[in-house]
């Protein structure tokens, strides 16, 4: 069986070509196989080992400014009436526990630091915000439009920390009975409020409450010009200083 | 031997280097964010294009649950790329036998690769209708994935032709085969798995509530069918990461496990004074349509996170035409879904009031104006933990969320 391969030349080495080449094949799918298998799990530990060593020492970041949830504050809060605005917190009992609630006149003069119109002026950018509440001469109860205005007033927050109460007197009458008058006018105002909240504590905490007399600080009637309580009457220096000025105001401290 | 015996292992192996790139690159994507970061993706059917950071389709397809298994057990899980990985090694080092001994290879090895060749190609078409169906996308890099496979299905499939002309071969070295396939596929897991960091450290450390008590009726009520874990969202209806982190919840069923309330942070300065611009237009009267619906608000909830783009797009449109505020247009598309008295409901004082105190509470608590917010009781989950390491989260911080 075999003479005829032997007299054709090398039998053995013919034979065995297909197996080498299969075995060489094999070589060459098993080299390939185990390239592939190295370069992928070396791949695969660089990713993972990098990701973990930057998990365990991270690039410093840049800040991200994520802003934090606070109260609103608009451009009208200048430091001035910043500065105005933390004395009144301070003096007035909102900034503590010390239970006081409200500051009369000689208390607004001594933290304020600032002459009447100043003081007013500070309230000028509140027109559109705020609202004057008028009373009748020597009169300290809400009128029904009032009540209302204050309701409308206090209700629009728009993420104000502070709502503010600033009452007067006309100079009709003497000091001590002006000071009393604009004393229970803004007393008038919060009981509404706590009336209208039930009682929320949060306002001992929100509500600061100063009151003028006519010592202080008193309107002209370019104020007239703002919301009242009673529009439909003739708005004179008298009138408009018989009243409570209201208004959040859209400052941080 | 003639060339064209040789031209079925050629696409095989153009096809298994193709899926071991692809394949490399959903790997990578996903390691690099265990480092808790965000990072730019691959997301093209080119091999070689650069990682991009604007990759809905891919990103999509990364955060969703079917992009790794056991992700109860390690943070993030085992990417299934992984697998592919494996498996397209596998088939690339076979391709390049069958190529180099051509009619020489035998017959079992032909009918064990095409048989095997095609398990790729069945996954790929099971994930593309997983695309379609669940996602509503299509992932570019995996896309390439799917055209790799089906090249490697083809190439064995054509290695079948003028099968009696190779030799027979015996059906141990199939057995063997079979067994390295499966080696390959699973020794890529074991690499990761032993490399991955531990997360534990990290999580729970981004904060608590300072004031866990909301006003009382103010926030929204979400409580599952079964819930056994109080939980606080701060959402916003029109931001896509909320949508996901819902649907994520929903889809995991976890979601009926939660005693959930929910704060509105709608991020939109029509009534956000926190925010200069609106991040998300009509926002506020997304969220007004959520908190007057009610006993509906939930069914409210859910129809904005489906419509959303749709919504963005009606605020988008307001916004452009200087009507931020009054809205018409998203108004309208509330009006005609919900009725006339939404929009009345949305238009009330008593509404106003309300999204009011929910912002407020965002406040109160001084958390940091984004969304979306999650707090398990009064801890804050971070924000890191909410996509790829969702379930191991809440495996660690709170097991009996898990269904």
């Amino acid at each position: 069986m075999t003479g005829p391969m032997i007299t054709n030349g090398d039998p053995v080495g013919a034979a065995d070509e297909p197996r080498r080449s299969v075995l060489l094949a094999g070589l060459a799918g098993a080299g390939a196989t185990g390239l592939f298998l190295v370069v992928m799990l070396l791949s695969i530990h660089s990713s993972v080992a990098g990701a973990a060593e930057r998990l365990k020492n991270p690039a410093i970041k840049e800040d991200s400014k994520v802003a934090i949830a606070d109260h609103a504050e608009l451009p009208y809060c200048t430091p001035q009436f910043k500065k105005v605005l933390e004395r009144v917190l301070h003096s007035c009992g909102l900034g503590d526990s010390s239970g006081r609630r409200g500051c009369k006149p000689t208390d607004v003069k001594t933290f304020a630091e600032i002459n009447d119109d100043d003081f007013n002026a500070l309230f000028r950018p509140l027109k559109d915000r705020g609202a004057v509440i008028l009373f009748k001469t020597g009169k300290y109860e809400l009128e029904e439009g009032a009540k209302r205005l204050v309701e409308d007033r206090f209700r629009d927050r728009r993420g104000a920390r502070y709502f503010f109460i600033v009452a007067r007197a006309s100079k009709v009458g003497n000091v001590d009975r002006n000071r009393a008058l604009s004393q229970q006018r803004a007393n008038s105002v919060m009981f509404h409020i706590k009336d209208i909240t039930r009682d929320d504590p949060e306002l001992e905490k929100q509500v600061g409450m100063l009151w003028l007399g006519a010592e202080y600080a008193q309107f002209s009637t370019e104020y007239c010009a703002w919301i009242t309580s009673s529009p439909d009457e003739k708005c004179t220096e008298q009138a408009i200083n018989q009243s409570a000025l209201v208004s959040w105001v859209d400052c941080r401290l | 031997m003639p060339p064209a015996t040789r031209i079925p292992a050629v696409v095989a192996l153009i096809g298994a280097l193709l899926g071991l790139v692809f394949a490399t690159y959903s790997t990578d994507d996903y390691a690099a964010h265990l480092d808790r970061q965000l990072h730019d993706v691959h997301c093209s059917v080119i091999p070689g294009a650069a990682p991009k950071e604007e990759a809905p389709g891919c990103r999509a397809a990364l955060y969703s649950p079917y992009s790794a298994v056991l992700k109860d057990s390690l943070w993030g899980g085992i990417p299934i790329s992984l697998f592919a990985q494996g498996s397209f090694a596998f088939f690339g080092g076979f391709a390049v036998y069958l190529l180099v001994a051509g009619d020489r290879a035998s017959r079992s090895a032909a009918v064990f690769y095409a048989a095997v060749a095609v398990t790729p190609l069945l996954v790929s078409i099971g994930m593309f209708i997983i695309s379609l169906t669940q996602l509503n996308t299509v992932c570019e890099t995996c896309v390439g994935t799917y055209l790799a496979s089906l090249l490697v299905a083809l190439g064995g499939g054509l290695g079948l032709i003028r099968l009696h002309r190779r030799p027979r071969g015996g059906w141990l070295l199939p057995i063997v085969w079979l067994a390295a396939l499966g080696l390959f596929t699973l020794l890529p897991t074991f690499v990761y798995a032993s490399t991955a960091p531990d997360h534990r450290p990290y999580l729970g450390s981004c904060g608590t509530l300072k004031k866990t008590t909301p006003p009382e009726g103010v926030l929204l009520a979400l409580r599952g069918s079964r819930p056994v874990r109080q939980v606080l969202f701060f959402e916003d209806p029109l931001c896509a990461t909320c949508k996901a982190v819902h649907l994520r919840l929903k889809d995991d069923g976890v979601l009926e496990r939660l005693d959930a309330q929910m704060s509105l942070l709608p991020l939109d300065n029509q009534c956000n004074w926190m925010l200069d611009r609106p991040l998300h237009p009509g926002a506020c009267q997304v969220v007004k349509a959520v908190l007057c619906g009610q006993d509906r608000a939930k069914e409210v909830l859910e129809w904005a996170y489906q419509e959303q783009e749709y919504l963005l797009r009606a605020g988008k449109a307001d916004l452009d035409a200087g009507h931020q505020k009054e809205a018409p247009v998203l108004r309208e598309v509330i009006r005609r879904r919900w009725g006339d008295a939404i929009i009345q409901c949305m238009d009330s004082q008593a509404t106003k009031q309300r999204l009011e105190k929910h912002l407020q509470y965002a406040v109160d608590n001084s958390i940091a104006v984004s969304t979306p917010q999650i707090y398990l009781g009064n801890q804050r989950i971070c924000d890191e933990d909410t996509d790829l390491g969702l379930r191991f989260t809440l495996k660690e911080l709170a097991p009996e969320v898990l269904p």
